[in-house]
């Protein structure tokens, strides 16, 4: 499943970035990486995404979301 | 393990518990990812001894400014530092201009420090404690340098848990203990929007202390050259485990329940109060409305509210100070002189030219400030990234490009909203093709007299044309010398939403117009002697210095011996050449001076030409074979892409350089001469 694929409020947890090398590798060096555990905050226009990951928020275009493959993590608490 | 301050691990510096021993000529650099309020802190630090440069060989704007300690309680000395406000990165493996300037004089300071031991300089690492995982991998690199360096930790009032409860709201001398004892360096937590609040006078003191005993991040290699750092995946994923390491430290002494990093854990994530807005901004339907709501407003601001200043202005400087100055030289015996032109309608008007700008340039730089310090900033960018993705720019360039529809000059100054430098110069180029309001006058002019029953279908004609010619040589650039400008991945990291600071904002904004003053407001001026000299000097005929009809002038000859070159398009007649020059100097006198070279007087309407709209369609009849109608068309076309207004110009080459300056004047000449000509023969053939 992708990002873009996932309702608002949904945990989740990143399961790969399909992103060319060093757009990935930059990804990463911000904080969102495999095993990263994420939270949908918001839905925008034109398919973008914003993502909540250790306390900052993301937002990502529809196509760069669309390459983020994650799964559905049940939250603590 | 402990969190707090042993022999090796120091306590979190709030007070004098350090000693200023650090010679002061050391230089300081703040390093930090973007919105992490390190301007803020470093406005804080200088106050007005700041000033804005380009790093060098680049047009990547640069602060630097003095930090003057106060002498402390402990009997320390005051000291004065040169301190650097580098441009913001999230890593030292640098993807930009930007970024390059700020990861190439850490490697230089590294360097320094290898060679001089203590002797070459601080850098403050600016932590964000809303984000600290994403600090601390930046602080890991800084530290693999082996560069002295002190820690900042900034936004403590936002950082408050995922529980969002009040609890959860952190003691700043808590986390900054948390986080001192596992990194071994001070750890300064500071608040310089509220400078009582401080931590000001602990990061002097945490600075001069690392200046004269430097020490290591604990757990974080031996010094090794920026360029080794992280080059491949491996090598990040150690420092990745080491703030991870870091991050799970700070969470235990923390304790649970402190609200710190809580999702890491997979945590329920409860809404805060910038997600709410954001329900709102960001939302698919309201957010591009609000996007362009506010784009609305900076335009009325930049045109509507600055107006009646720069009205004012020039109402006081060509009035009681012209008059003033053409006194006290007439109490002298030069008041008919060639000395009373050149100082009243060469350099006063040239000081007056930029006076009338100050208004309209404040006024953007100040709303830029509180779009950016409110955190909407960030909120643009993502709205409007679609709209720009097809010329390879950030969405915030779309603010800029709107806004150079009322004036080129603060668009310009808009364009420092974009991260990086090539898409900043792009946009920058692309700016003068915008039609701003002063050409506005020139279309309604043109089109009441050879089109009145249409006129307002030409004019808006003129602003599709306008959009057309923005988005064609973007992407002509785009696919040229801009090659290298791509579409990069979205990827905006939002700052938390916060109120401006007042202080802070006019700070910034009394820079920057310190900056444009001493940057283009001399070419400005420089260019308007240059122009008097012109009109002063005859050509032909025997006249007096600075007595010279303008037919008479060099400056009439130029247009002469320019007119033929504009024949082809239709309008290759002395007045229209004439008026073209004006044009350079400002649109908004292309009217008057047609005005002036058909001896008639200037319309109060330029709706109504008048007499003025008889002498133009006559003599654009004439230079045309008889298609006035096409001729008017070809010389609004030309008015719209030749070359901006002089001021837009010297800003311009302040920004950008000289280089890519004169290279896009070039360029906007040829081009619309191209297009005027083909707008005429088409128009001919109709």
């Amino acid at each position: 499943m992708t990002l873009p694929e996932s309702p608002r409020g949904a945990h989740l947890r990143v399961t790969g970035v399909r992103l060319p090398a060093a757009d990935a590798f930059r990804l990463n060096e911000m904080g969102i990486r495999r095993g990263t555990l994420a939270h949908v905050t918001q839905h925008a226009a034109f398919g973008g995404r914003v993502i909540a990951v250790a306390g900052s928020r993301y937002a990502l275009d529809a196509q760069t979301a669309a390459l983020i493959d994650v799964e559905h993590v049940e939250p603590l608490g | 393990m402990s969190c707090h301050g042993n022999a090796s691990v120091p306590a979190p510096i709030r007070s004098g518990t350090a000693t200023a021993t650090g010679p002061d000529a050391l230089p300081v650099l703040l390093v930090g990812g973007p919105n992490v309020g390190k301007s803020t802190l470093f406005n804080a630090l200088t106050g007005a001894r700041q000033r804005t440069t380009n790093a060098p060989g680049t047009t990547v704007e640069l602060a630097t400014g003095t930090w003057r300690t106060a002498a402390g309680s402990t009997g320390d000395s005051a000291v004065e530092r040169m301190i650097l406000d580098l441009p913001g990165t999230y890593s030292l493996l640098a993807r930009s201009s930007d970024e390059l300037v700020t990861a190439d004089a850490v490697r230089d300071l590294a360097q320094s420090f290898a060679e001089l031991s203590s002797q070459a300089g601080v850098v403050v690492v600016v932590m964000d404690a809303t984000a600290l995982p994403r600090s601390l991998y930046l602080l890991a690199q800084v530290a693999e340098t082996g560069v002295p360096l002190v820690v900042a930790l900034t936004m403590l009032d936002l950082a408050v848990g995922a529980s969002d409860s009040p609890r959860a709201a952190l003691e700043p001398d808590a986390l900054a203990a948390a986080l001192a004892a596992p990194l071994g360096v001070p750890v300064v937590p500071v608040d310089a929007r509220h400078r009582a609040a401080g931590g000001l006078s602990a990061l002097a003191l945490a600075v001069n202390d690392v200046a004269a005993h430097p020490r290591r991040v604990t757990g974080i290699g031996a010094p090794r050259a920026v360029a080794d750092v992280g080059q491949d995946l491996a090598h990040a994923e150690t420092l990745f485990a080491w703030v991870e390491r870091v991050t799970a430290q700070v969470t235990t002494c923390l304790g649970p329940g402190s609200g710190w990093a809580p999702d890491t854990s997979g945590q329920r994530v409860h809404r805060t109060y910038s997600d709410r807005v954001d329900t709102v901004l960001l939302n698919p339907w309201a957010g591009i409305p609000v996007f362009l709501g506010v784009v609305w407003l900076l335009f009325e601001l930049t045109t509507k509210f600055a107006a009646p200043l720069q009205a004012l202005i020039s109402h006081l400087v060509n009035g009681p100070l012209a008059s003033a100055v053409t006194s006290a030289l007439g109490l002298v015996g030069l008041g008919d002189s060639w000395v009373r032109g050149l100082l009243v309608d060469g350099l006063l008007v040239g000081v007056g030219t930029v006076l009338t700008f100050l208004p309209v340039m404040a006024v953007m730089f100040a709303a830029l400030g509180v779009l950016e310090d409110s955190g909407y900033l960030a909120r643009a960018a993502f709205v409007a990234d679609r709209a720009m993705r097809s010329l390879g720019l950030d969405g915030r360039a779309l603010l800029p490009l709107i806004v150079g529809f009322g004036c080129n000059l603060p668009a310009l100054a808009a364009t420092r909203t974009l991260p990086h430098a090539r898409q900043r110069l792009l946009t920058g180029l692309l700016i003068p093709l915008t039609s701003c309001s002063a050409r506005l006058t020139v279309y309604v002019l043109l089109a009441g007299a050879f089109f009145p029953a249409h006129a307002g279908t030409v004019i808006f004609a003129m602003y599709l044309v306008s959009v057309m010619l923005v988005l064609g040589a973007g992407l002509v650039l785009r696919r040229s010398v801009f090659r290298d400008v791509r579409a990069e991945p979205l990827i905006l990291v939002l700052p938390a939403y916060q109120r401006p600071h007042l202080r802070t904002l006019g700070m910034s904004v009394r820079m920057r117009l310190g900056a444009f003053v001493a940057g283009a407001g001399k070419i400005i001026v420089v260019t308007m002697l240059a122009i008097w000299v012109l009109m002063a000097f005859p050509a032909t005929g025997q006249h007096a210095l600075g007595q010279v009809p303008v037919a008479d002038s060099l400056y009439g000859r130029a247009a002469s011996d320019i007119a033929p070159v504009l024949a082809p398009a239709g309008f290759g007649n002395d007045h229209a050449a004439a008026a073209l020059i004006t044009g350079f100097v400002a649109k908004e006198v292309v009217v008057g001076s047609f005005a002036q070279s058909y001896a008639v007087a200037k319309p109060p309407d330029a709706a109504r030409a008048g007499g003025l709209g008889e002498q133009l369609r006559v003599s654009f009849d004439e230079s045309s074979g008889g298609h006035g109608g096409a001729a008017a068309l070809a010389f609004m076309v030309f008015v719209l892409a030749y070359t901006p207004c002089v001021a837009t110009l010297a800003e311009q080459r302040r920004l950008f350089g000289w280089r890519p300056t004169a290279s896009a004047l070039l360029a906007q000449l040829a081009g619309a001469w191209v297009l005027a000509v083909l707008v005429f023969q088409v128009g001919v053939r109709l």
